[in-house]
C-alpha cells in the first residue's frame, strides 16, 4: 500500500516596522513586558485602530514578489474569540476580501524537481501577545508588547508532497521575503510562524481526506520532523482500521511526538464581519507601483543573472545569491576585483565561513576583499598568505597591504633575490641537480620546496619554478 | 467664569435625580484644580460640561454605568474632552446613563436610575439620561452624550432641552467607549441650541486617532437667520402616522406653522423603508456591542468577580456578574445574529437594508429638500417600570431616531411644547455634513416656537 | 424564529457568559422574540446585487510608521487587577487551552 501525504502550509511573518500595525507602539524586540503598549494595544475601552502605512507597503510588497493578484480594494474585519493575550477579545485580520490572492512560490523538490506551489492568499492581521504559562504557578503570565504587531498571513495551497518538501518550501520562503527585505523571517525570534494542514490518501486517490493541523514547530528542521510524526500518525491510523478526525495537533520537539491540542467544548466560530472602526484598505495603482519599484531583485532572476553576467555555476551562483546581503557582497567584491570567478571562491569559501561563526557579519569589507583577491592573482600573495591577511584582517582590521607586510607574507618577486635563493639551493643539492638533468623532470617541485623552505615560504613559488627551469635547463 | 464652589453647588443642589455619578467630594477637588489650570482665551472658558460616562476622562472614573467597571480609572482622555479642555471648558463630573449605552430610559444603570427633573416618577429618556436630567434642571449649560440610536434626541426630548447628533465622523470616537461601532457618535446637550453647538463645534474636527473621523476643519457655527426663507422643510409620512400621540401631532403641527410663517416651504416626503429601520437596527447594534464588548474580561482592568479557580470560570463570572440583563440579552443577540449559519441571514441583510434606508434619505435630498422635520419620540417621558418587561417595548420609542444612526446623519431634538407638563420634542434630520443648516433652523424655530406651552 | 434553551447556552458559551438555570427560558424566549423581530429584514431580496452601507471615510488613511509616545498617564501596574513582576496575571488555563 502507498500513500500520498498532501501538505498545505499557513505561515505567519511577522513585517519590519518601527510602529505597530494600528498604533505608535514600537515593535523592538526584547524590551521588559508590557512596556510597549498604549490604550490602542492594550485594548482600553474607548480606544481605536489606525493603520500603519508602511506595514501595508511591506505587505503588498511581499504579495508582489510571491507574483499574488493585489486587490486595490481589501477590508479588513473581526476575527471575535477568548484568550488573554487578545486583549480585545478579536483579532484585526481579513476575512472574504483579503490584500491579494493566486500567487506562486517556486521552489526545489529534491524528490520532484521544480515544484510551483500555490500561495492562495495573503493577509494583513495584527499579532497577539504572549501567554507564559511557566513563570507563576497555577497561572498565567501575560506580556502585551507583542500585541499589535503586524503580520502577514500567507496560505499555501495542499501542494507540497512531502515534509522534506514543506521544509524547502519554507526555506525558499524565507530567503524570498527576507530578500525584498519585509520581515527578518527568523523562527527563533517568533518573526516566522508556521502551521501546517497534513492528510494521507493512497495513491492514485484524487480526493483530500480529512487533514489536521499541526501545531508549534519552532523551527525548520521540526518542520521536517513534526510532519513526518503526523503523516505516519495518520497512515499507522487508517492503515489499522480507524479515521482521521479533523483536530489541531500539537508537536512537541522534546518527544518528538504530537498530540491532540486538548479539545474545546465548541468548535470555533469566529464570526467574522467587517471592522467597523476602519474604512475599506483601497490602494491606489500609484501605491502599488511605488511597491513594485522598491522590489529588488529576486533571488531566481539574481542567480540567473550571476550565472550569465560572471560565468558562475548554477551551483556556485545559488550559494553567493543565498541571501542578499552576502549577493551584493560578492557582487561588489566581484565588479572591484574584476575577478568574479576568484571572488565566488573567496566569499564562498573564506568571507561565509568567517561569518558563520560571527553571527553572519562579513567582517572584510569589499574593497579590501578586493585587494586580497588582487594581490594573490598578482603574485604578491601566495593563496596560502591571502587566506592567513583575510583571517588577519577580519579580526583585527587594516589594510591588506600593510598587513601582509607586518605578517612578512608578502612574497618577493625581485627576480634577483629568488635566483639568489635558487642558486643556493642547488648548490647544496648537487645530487638531486644531476638526476635531474638526467631526465627526472619530476624533481622540480623538490627543488621549488626547498627555494620556498629557505625563503621562509616568501619566494614566488611560480617565479622560483621559472628560475629553477632556466637554472636547470641544459 | 466660574467659581468652583458655585458649579458644585449647582450640581449637587441636583443629587436627588441621581444624575451624577461622581462623588461631590471629588467633584469640588477636580474642579479646583481644573479652574486653576483652565485656558482664559479658550472660546469655552470656564463652561462646566458634564460628561456621560461612558467617555473616557482622566478626571474621575468610567464606568459606563457598569458594575464590570465599577472604580474604573480611564489613563487616557477621549479627544473630545481633551478638545473641551484644550477651550477652557471645566469638565463638571461624569453623567449616570444605561449600561453601556444600551437603553433608552437610563433604568438600566447598575448605579440606579434617573428621575426625570419635572416627574420624579417618570424616566428622562436614554442612554444618555443624566446628561439630559443635568441640563433640564440647570445644574450644568450642556453636557456631552453619545448616541447609537437616538440617545441623545431622545432624552432631549423627554427633559425640555436641546440635543444634537452630529453626522457619523463629524466627532472623533476615539475615547467613546464603543457600543454600536459603526452607530455611535458623541452628541451634545445644550439649554439652548447656542450652548449646544458652541460645545459641539469646539468637539468636532479631525483626529489622527479614529480612522472614521473624517479629515475635516472643526464644525463652523452659523450665524442666527432672519426667517426660514429659503429653506425646504421635507415631513416624512412615516413618521406621522395615525396613531401618533395627539399631543405629539399638535406640537409637531404647531411647529410646522410656524416654520411656514417663518418662510420655509413645507412639503410631504415618504422615507419607504422607515419600518425596517428599528429591526435593522437591533441586528447592527448588538452584533457589534456583542465583539465589543468582549474586551471587558476582567484581565486587565475593572474589578475581578469572586475568585477564579481558572481562566474559563474568570471570563463568565466576571462577565456573568458584570454586565446586566439588557446588556447580556444583547451580546447574546448580537453573537447569535454573528455566528455560523446566521450571519447571511441577519447580519448582511441588515447592512442591505441600512442601504435602502440611506438611500431613502438620498433620495430625497437629492429632490431639493434641505432638512426633514419630525417628532422625535412617538410620546413624551413614561412612567419608570412601564417598559421594563417586553425589550421590544423598549425599542419602540427609538423608532424615529434609529434612522439618522442607520444612514450616518446629523439629527437633532428641539423642545416644542408640553402634554401636561412633560416636554415635547421636535426633530430636524440634516444632510450629512450640513450641521450648519439644521442649527440654522434650529436658531430660527428656538426663537418662536413656544416650548414650554401646552400644545 | 424559536430559540431554544440549548442555543442560548450554546451562544452563551461563545460570548463567554455565565447565564443563569432560571433566566434560561424568559432568556430563549426574549430572544426569539428579538429574533423575530428582526427577520422582518428577509423583505430586503436576498441578492447580493444591494450593497451594504456604512458611513465614514470611504478609504483608510494611512498612519507614519514611527514610534510615538504611549499617552497613558499610568501604566498596567495601577489599574490592572492582578500584575506581578511586570506582567497582567490570570488564573491558569485550565480547559481553555
Amino acid at each position: 500500500m502507498s500513500w500520498e501525504t498532501i501538505i498545505g502550509l499557513e505561515t505567519h511573518v511577522q513585517l519590519r516596522t518601527k510602529s505597530k500595525m494600528f498604533c505608535g507602539c514600537s515593535t523592538a524586540f526584547g524590551a521588559p513586558p508590557n512596556t510597549q503598549v498604549c490604550p490602542v494595544c492594550l485594548g482600553l475601552p474607548g480606544a481605536l485602530p489606525m493603520a500603519n502605512g508602511a506595514a501595508i507597503g511591506l505587505a503588498v510588497r511581499g504579495a508582489l514578489a510571491l507574483g499574488c493578484t493585489v486587490h486595490p480594494k481589501s477590508i479588513f474585519a473581526r476575527k471575535n474569540y477568548f484568550y488573554p493575550d487578545l486583549p480585545k477579545g478579536y483579532q484585526i485580520s481579513q476575512f472574504d476580501q483579503p490584500l491579494a490572492t493566486n500567487g506562486t512560490l517556486s521552489f526545489l523538490s529534491s524528490e520532484r524537481g521544480i515544484v510551483n506551489a500555490t500561495i492562495v492568499r495573503l493577509h494583513i492581521e495584527e499579532d497577539a501577545g504572549k501567554s507564559i504559562h511557566d513563570r507563576f504557578a497555577k497561572a498565567t503570565a501575560v506580556d502585551l508588547n507583542r500585541s499589535g504587531v503586524p503580520l502577514i498571513e500567507i496560505v499555501g495551497g495542499p501542494d507540497l508532497r512531502s515534509p522534506a518538501e514543506a521544509r524547502a518550501y519554507l526555506l525558499t520562503l524565507k530567503q524570498q521575503l527576507e530578500y525584498i527585505g519585509i520581515s527578518d523571517c527568523d523562527m527563533e525570534k517568533g518573526s516566522l510562524r508556521v502551521d501546517a494542514n497534513v492528510s494521507v490518501r493512497r495513491a492514485g486517490e484524487m480526493a483530500l481526506n480529512t487533514r489536521t493541523e499541526v501545531k508549534n514547530i519552532n523551527s525548520f528542521a521540526f518542520v521536517e520532523k513534526a510532519l513526518s510524526v503526523e503523516r505516519d500518525r495518520q497512515i499507522a491510523l487508517v492503515e489499522s482500521g480507524g479515521t482521521v478526525t479533523q483536530q489541531t495537533m500539537l508537536y512537541d520537539s522534546k518527544e518528538n511526538s504530537v498530540r491532540p491540542q486538548r479539545s474545546k467544548e465548541e468548535s470555533h466560530d469566529y464570526r467574522y464581519f467587517p471592522e467597523p472602526d476602519l474604512p475599506p484598505l483601497v490602494l491606489t495603482p500609484e501605491f502599488v507601483a511605488e511597491q513594485q519599484s522598491e522590489l529588488p531583485e529576486l533571488p531566481g532572476a539574481k542567480r540567473d543573472r550571476f550565472v550569465a553576467s560572471y560565468g558562475l555555476s548554477r551551483e556556485h551562483a545559488a550559494v553567493v545569491a543565498a541571501t542578499r546581503a552576502v549577493a551584493d557582497y560578492f557582487e561588489t567584491v566581484a565588479k572591484t576585483s574584476a575577478e568574479p570567478q576568484h571572488a565566488a571562491n573567496w566569499v564562498m569559501t573564506e568571507a561565509l565561513a568567517d561569518a558563520k561563526d560571527h553571527n553572519d557579519e562579513l567582517r572584510v569589507s569589499p574593497a579590501a576583499l578586493s585587494q586580497i583577491i588582487g594581490l594573490v592573482k598578482g603574485g604578491t600573495l601566495s593563496h596560502q598568505a591571502g587566506k592567513r591577511v583575510f583571517a588577519e584582517v577580519a579580526a583585527k582590521g587594516g589594510d591588506p597591504r600593510s598587513v601582509a607586510e607586518s605578517l612578512g607574507v608578502i612574497q618577493v618577486a625581485d627576480t634577483n633575490v629568488v635566483a639568489g635563493w635558487v642558486t643556493d639551493v642547488l648548490g647544496a643539492h648537487p645530487t638531486e641537480v644531476a638526476r635531474y638533468k638526467k631526465g627526472e623532470v619530476k624533481l622540480l617541485p623538490f627543488f621549488v620546496g626547498k627555494v620556498m623552505r629557505l625563503s621562509n615560504g616568501k619566494a614566488d613559488p611560480k617565479l622560483a619554478q621559472r628560475v629553477l627551469e632556466e637554472k636547470l635547463a641544459p | 467664569m466660574s467659581d468652583a464652589k458655585a458649579v458644585a453647588d449647582r450640581l449637587v443642589k441636583a443629587k436627588r435625580l441621581n444624575a451624577l455619578l461622581t462623588p461631590p467630594k471629588d467633584l469640588r477637588k477636580s474642579l479646583n484644580t481644573q479652574i486653576a489650570a483652565a485656558r482664559p482665551t479658550g472660546v469655552l472658558y470656564g463652561m462646566p460640561v458634564a460628561v456621560k460616562d461612558n467617555i473616557c476622562t482622566l478626571e474621575f472614573t468610567t464606568t459606563c454605568g457598569s458594575r464590570i467597571l465599577e472604580g474604573y480609572r480611564s489613563p487616557y482622555e477621549a479627544t473630545a474632552v481633551a478638545k473641551l479642555k484644550a477651550a477652557g471648558a471645566l469638565i463638571a463630573g461624569k453623567t449616570n446613563c444605561d449600561e453601556f449605552a444600551m437603553g433608552s430610559s437610563t433604568e438600566h444603570s447598575a448605579y440606579g436610575r434617573v428621575l426625570h427633573p419635572l416627574d420624579k416618577t417618570r424616566v428622562p429618556g436614554g442612554s444618555s439620561g443624566g446628561s439630559a436630567a443635568l441640563v433640564a434642571a440647570g445644574a450644568v449649560p450642556a453636557a456631552l452624550g453619545s448616541e447609537t440610536g437616538g440617545s441623545v434626541r431622545q432624552p432631549a426630548a423627554f427633559c425640555g432641552v436641546v440635543g444634537i447628533k452630529p453626522t457619523y465622523g463629524r466627532v472623533s470616537r476615539y475615547g467613546l467607549v464603543a457600543f454600536g461601532s459603526s452607530l455611535d457618535q458623541i452628541g451634545v446637550f445644550g439649554r439652548s441650541v447656542h450652548d449646544a453647538a458652541r460645545v459641539l463645534s469646539v468637539i468636532s474636527g479631525r483626529d489622527p486617532r479614529d480612522a472614521t473621523c473624517e479629515d475635516r476643519d472643526p464644525l463652523r457655527l452659523p450665524t442666527v437667520p432672519e426667517s426660514l426663507q429659503g429653506f425646504v422643510i421635507g415631513l416624512p409620512k412615516e413618521y406621522f402616522p395615525p396613531e401618533l400621540d395627539p399631543a405629539v401631532r399638535r406640537a409637531c403641527d404647531r411647529a410646522i406653522r410656524i416654520m411656514k410663517e417663518l418662510g420655509a416651504a413645507v412639503r410631504e416626503v415618504s422615507l419607504p423603508h422607515t419600518p425596517y429601520a428599528v429591526p435593522t437596527y437591533y441586528v447592527i447594534a448588538p452584533a457589534e456591542a456583542s465583539s465589543n464588548l468582549a474586551r471587558y474580561d476582567g484581565v486587565r482592568y475593572g474589578p475581578r468577580f469572586s475568585g477564579a479557580a481558572d481562566l474559563r470560570s474568570l471570563y463568565r463570572s466576571t462577565r456573568g456578574q458584570g454586565f446586566g440583563p439588557e446588556v447580556r440579552r444583547r451580546i447574546l443577540v448580537g453573537t447569535y445574529v454573528l455566528s455560523a449559519g446566521y450571519y447571511d441571514a441577519y447580519y448582511r441583510r441588515a447592512q442591505q437594508m441600512r442601504a435602502l434606508i440611506a438611500q431613502d434619505f438620498r433620495n430625497v435630498f437629492d429632490r431639493g429638500v434641505d432638512l426633514l422635520f419630525t417628532p422625535t419620540v412617538p410620546s413624551p417621558a413614561f412612567k419608570a417600570g412601564e417598559k421594563l418587561a417586553d425589550p421590544i417595548a423598549m425599542y419602540m420609542s427609538d423608532i424615529f431616531t434609529v434612522t439618522a444612526n442607520l444612514a450616518g446623519l446629523p439629527a437633532m431634538s428641539l423642545p416644542i411644547g408640553r402634554a401636561k407638563g412633560l416636554p415635547l420634542g421636535g426633530q430636524l434630520i440634516g444632510q450629512a455634513f450640513l450641521e450648519d443648516e439644521m442649527i440654522e433652523a434650529a436658531y430660527a424655530l428656538e426663537r418662536v416656537v413656544p416650548a414650554t406651552d401646552e400644545a | 424564529m424559536s430559540v431554544s434553551r440549548d442555543e442560548v447556552l450554546r451562544i452563551a458559551q461563545l460570548a463567554e457568559l455565565d447565564v443563569d438555570e432560571e433566566t434560561l427560558p424568559t432568556l430563549a424566549e426574549q430572544m426569539s422574540r428579538i429574533l423575530d423581530y428582526a427577520a422582518q429584514l428577509s423583505a430586503v431580496p436576498a441578492n447580493g446585487a444591494v450593497r451594504v452601507f456604512v458611513p465614514g471615510p470611504d478609504a483608510i488613511r494611512f498612519r507614519a510608521d514611527q514610534v510615538t509616545p504611549s499617552g497613558l498617564a499610568f501604566g498596567p501596574d495601577e489599574f490592572a487587577p492582578a500584575f506581578k513582576e511586570g506582567f497582567f496575571v490570570v488564573p491558569k488555563l485550565g480547559q481553555f487551552e
